[in-house]
């Protein structure tokens, strides 16, 4: 079955500075909305007083990793897109995958070595005596 | 106007901020501490910061254990029923280590004795049902596997590390509750089967077999069946289940070979039953290729090779709700 691979998103940013103003539409719009649809993912909302850093979004996932993305001057809507972005995501490393194809069952027939097609050493090679 | 300009911003940005300090005091505290201005001590921190042992989740900040629970419940798609849930995460280390705690602070007997209950019960039902859920569903799908095979099989999926790998990955390590951080994995192999336990309890047979169906038998994808199961002599064995089917003795033959007289000469032999092939082996020695051989033939004759065909997730099993409610009662 489908198991979310996000496990919480803690949503820290500041009641007062304008950078932080997309996030507190958020919070106070569509932040409700979005619990709602994802209830399993934990939304943690912590406004952080005075002169602080710069608004974060931070997703944890079940493996482990901690991915912060940062929401200063964006729009409401952006912030609810980079939420689903993120919500829809694996914690996997976001790293340069090496090849576009991937297969679990890379023979059906059976891998070819050296002596596959090769008759064997019990068969009988003759005139009429058909090899095995 | 300059001046006065200057002063009044500077009187008034102390105002702005006690304000801000005033409501934040309010909130949860879960800002960290004020970014320092001096670059030496900004480095010292940072080395302070990166050095400190690691804590549970549940220390840091931002974390509301019922949410957390209620979100697991969701995560997993499964109505428990939440007093079960929680009583599941309770180990019986975190009752000792609190209990001692709490007698170190000196409170009297009745404060010391938690309200809190263990999953050791819980954990057992788990056990329990997993175990016989597992061993019906591959008796009917290897009916040819014999007991101890699926008893090896069985035992592999509850082993400490393939569960603990489960639970790791569905966040039950930060949800228990025991003494010792990070949570030892037979610690965490208990809370897991404590859930399953609390499962059962909560929605019944018919449900937790499928939830046991869908996390444990996916770990078999890509393990072949002598990786799980040590098997010592597959030729004796080969030997019995061919008598058993009277089928007469398999007769090993080299059928190909290549290198014999390099370093590494690989041989293939066949076991042939009355002149007719029954499976082929390779190996570097006679003796190891005729025992991969007898292996191979094993695997047919389970008909847990590589090419069969994958597991049924689609119908759940009703016959076995009825044998469920029998085996675990």
């Amino acid at each position: 079955r489908y198991v979310r691979q996000l496990q919480r998103l803690q949503l820290l940013f500041s009641p007062t500075a304008a950078d932080a103003r997309g996030a507190r539409q958020f919070v106070e719009e569509a932040a409700q909305d979005f619990a709602r649809q994802h209830p399993d993912v934990v939304l943690y909302v912590s406004p952080r007083s005075g002169p602080g850093p710069a608004p974060v979004l931070r997703a944890e996932y079940l493996n482990g990793t901690v991915r912060e993305e940062l929401i200063a001057s964006k729009t409401s809507e952006e912030i609810v897109q980079l939420a689903t972005k993120l919500a829809n995501q694996s914690g996997l490393d976001i790293i340069r995958i090496r090849k576009p194809f991937h297969t679990d069952n890379p023979s059906v027939q059976g891998q070819w070595h050296p002596l596959t097609n090769k008759p064997s050493i019990l068969t009988i090679q003759g005139p009429r005596l058909q090899p095995q | 106007p300059a001046m006065a300009a200057r002063l009044l911003l500077r009187a008034a940005r102390p105002l702005l901020a006690g304000a801000g300090r005033g409501t934040g005091l309010g909130t949860a505290l879960s800002t960290a501490p004020p970014p320092e201005k001096k670059r030496w001590l900004r480095a010292y921190l940072e080395l302070q910061r990166l050095q400190a042992p690691p804590q549970r989740r549940s220390e840091q900040p931002n974390w509301d254990y019922h949410a957390e629970i209620q979100a697991f419940r969701h995560r997993v798609q499964e109505n428990f029923s939440l007093d079960l849930l929680k009583t599941a995460f309770v180990n019986s280390c975190y009752i000792e280590s609190e209990e001692a705690r709490r007698r170190q602070l000196g409170l009297d007997k009745d404060a010391v004795a938690l309200q809190l209950q263990d999953n050791t019960a819980l954990a057992e039902r788990g056990l329990r049902f997993a175990r016989a859920y597992l061993a019906q569903c591959f008796e009917g799908a290897y009916p040819e596997l014999p007991a101890k095979g699926i008893e090896a099989l069985v035992n592999f999926l509850t082993s400490q590390e393939l569960v603990s790998y489960v639970a790791q990955n569905l966040s039950i390590q930060d949800l228990t509750l025991c003494r010792d951080f990070p949570a030892p994995p037979d610690v965490l192999q208990r809370t897991f089967l404590a859930v399953i336990g609390a499962l059962l309890e909560s929605s019944g047979p018919e449900r937790t077999g499928i939830f046991v169906r869908d996390f444990f038998i996916p770990q078999l994808i890509g393990k072949d069946l002598f990786e799980i199961w040590e098997v010592v002599n597959p030729m004796g064995l080969l030997v019995e289940e061919l008598t058993k089917r009277n089928i007469s003795a398999p007769e090993p033959r080299i059928t190909r070979q290549l290198g014999v007289s390099t370093v590494l000469p690989v041989y293939f032999v066949g076991l042939y039953c009355d002149k007719k092939i029954l499976a082929e082996g390779p190996g570097e020695t006679l003796l190891a290729a005729e025992e991969e051989a007898a292996r191979v033939a094993l695997r047919k004759l389970y008909g847990y090779t590589e090419n069969r065909r994958p597991w049924d997730y689609s119908k759940p099993k009703q016959g076995l709700a009825a044998e469920k409610a029998i085996s675990s009662n």
